[in-house]
């Protein structure tokens, strides 16, 4: 009888390259960012409300969003994570991820969050359940990403 | 539905980290042949096959299901709606006996997220590029904020999540499918470290591999063998956008609104009004603590008022049906087959067949599916006695 073998693996790799279409609303959206340092939204004309990120129509409207309405730079944080591990191809932990309502918005933006000593995990959790507001910050060097700005906690 | 469908045969690799000693279509033909022989059919038998596989970066094979589970011969489709993909592939097959265009149907779910070695920055590229992916979000931080929201909406805290995880692990000792069950007591739980806060270590599931396959008969198939009967069966679809369901009227983020409806409209179908008595056993896609709460009260099990006391209640053991007998998704999560795996796991307790993990006298279940930053919902209640 042969000898049993180990289980072969193979190696592989899967990086592909890709460009993404950001589309007529988004391609607005961050140009407005880049350019005026301003959060814009889409009115949703059946229901009033204002969508940031954003969007060219309504997902649960299916209908078109064609006015534009500036909104923020201030809102709340509705939610947050505190990434405390490391996990290979994410950024370096501990950082702050969160969703918040720009004022005038009526959806969540998702950004990262700066603006609470995450030296005490838990103790920073314990101010951010609060649903702090929380103020845009522009970076200097702006290319049209969602990446331009952050959110800075003002108040806790 | 035309005529009655059962689900006649269940089959199910073991569930570990990794099977580096076999490739993906013996995988599969492991859990298909385990599966033909418990519903005691020939391959012949078959009239159609769905597969059902989430991402194909996780095996870093586009449509991984091509070689593994299509079969010449057989028409074959895949569903892929994330972690609902198994649910909603025997949704899929279901409706392929109710329309009559086939008796019998295999329904084959495969995760092979072993072959990736950065699970999460996979995870990562399932989210928006234009507005979501650059900020790191993974399917951990995913769960995580839904977390925090139902810490602060309705008082629940860290001990919540570790003892539902130390229950869910205590309940996978006996689950034989589990090569390395685990078992942890809440307070080693909240020890283990912080993921993404609130979510610790040993809360979160592990990287799992395995596949499951069900065989579904129409009813004039079933014979003298033992189903568990499809009573009702649905599922719906939410917007992807998260950010869009926090200030809408009909529920915020934590309300899974489209586990509710699809649970309500599986219920009228079985004829149950009042599921937390009806039901005998529940086994919910919920590979996180706080995914379980959130199924409580969306399936109706509890009033939201009550939902941190029948959490209580749930890890207590006291909460008058069974729930996750097999220890459920947050001891082994093998993302493409989970859905299908509550399927599977109420059909061999309803038809007396789930081993150490059997639970005496089950007559109703409900199992759930939940994929896509629960964007997709599915719920399918089972019986012993014929519709």
């Amino acid at each position: 009888m042969d000898e049993p073998h180990s289980p072969l693996i193979i190696p592989g790799t899967w990086n592909f390259e890709y460009r993404y279409f950001a589309g007529d609303a988004a391609t607005r959206f961050f140009a407005e960012i880049r350019d005026n340092r301003r959060i814009m939204g889409t009115r949703n004309p059946v229901s009033g409300q204002v969508m940031v990120p954003a969007r060219g129509f309504s997902d649960a409207d299916y209908v078109a969003a064609t006015e534009w309405v500036e909104t923020g730079p201030e809102g709340v944080l509705e939610v947050f994570s505190i990434i405390g591990t490391k996990f290979p191809g994410l950024p370096d932990p501990p950082f702050t991820l969160g969703y918040v309502t720009l004022d005038g918005a009526d959806t969540a933006v998702l950004n990262y969050i700066t603006g609470v000593d995450l030296t005490d995990i838990d103790a920073a959790a314990e101010i951010l359940l609060k649903r702090p507001r929380v103020r845009a910050i522009f970076k200097e060097q702006r290319e049209g990403r969602i990446t331009d700005f952050h959110f800075e906690v003002i108040e806790t | 539905m035309s005529g009655p469908i059962g689900v006649i045969g269940v089959g199910q690799t073991m569930y570990r980290r990794q099977h580096s000693d076999k490739n993906t279509a013996e995988l599969v033909r492991e859990a298909v042949l385990a599966a033909l022989a418990d519903a005691d059919l020939d391959f012949d038998a078959v009239d159609a096959i769905v597969g059902s596989v989430a991402p194909d970066a996780l095996a870093g094979i586009a449509n991984i299901d091509l070689a593994s589970i299509a079969r010449p011969g057989k028409p074959y489709f895949r569903v892929n709606t994330g972690g609902a993909s198994g649910s909603s592939a025997f949704l899929a097959g279901l409706t392929w006996i109710a329309a009559k265009r086939a008796k019998v149907v295999l329904v084959v779910a495969v995760e092979r997220m072993g072959h990736a070695v950065t699970a999460q920055q996979i995870f990562n590229s399932i989210f928006d590029p234009i507005y979501e992916k650059d900020i790191s979000m993974s399917t951990i931080s995913m769960v995580a904020l839904r977390a925090t929201m139902l810490m602060q909406n309705y008082g629940f805290t860290l001990d919540h999540w570790a003892g539902l995880a130390a229950r869910n692990a205590a309940a996978s000792l006996n689950n034989d499918t589990i090569e390395r069950p685990r078992a942890f007591t809440a307070e080693q739980v909240k020890a283990s470290g912080i993921l993404a806060w609130p979510i610790h270590r040993l809360e979160a599931c592990p990287t799992s591999e395995g596949a499951c396959a069900v065989v579904l008969a129409d009813a004039s198939l079933v014979g003298s063998r033992k189903p568990a009967w499809v009573l009702g069966a649905r599922g719906l679809s939410d917007t992807y956008a998260m950010g869009d369901r926090f200030h809408r009227p009909e529920g915020s983020l934590v309300k899974l609104i489209t586990l509710e409806r699809s649970a309500k409209r599986a219920y009228q179908d079985a004829g149950i009004t009042d599921p937390a008595r009806e039901l005998d056993l529940i086994e919910i896609q919920a590979p996180f603590a706080s995914s379980e709460v959130m199924a409580y009260m969306a399936l109706g099990l509890c009033e939201e008022e009550d939902c941190v006391g029948f959490t209580e209640r749930a890890i207590a053991g006291t909460a008058g049906l069974s729930i996750q007998p097999s220890g459920g998704p947050q001891v082994v999560n093998p993302v493409s087959a989970t859905a299908l795996i509550r399927i599977a796991e109420a059909a061999l307790q309803v038809r007396g067949r789930a081993g150490a993990r059997q639970v005496d006298g089950v007559r109703r279940t409900l199992s759930t599916g939940q994929g896509g930053a629960t964007q997709f919902s599915t719920a399918v209640v089972l019986g012993a006695d014929r519709p």
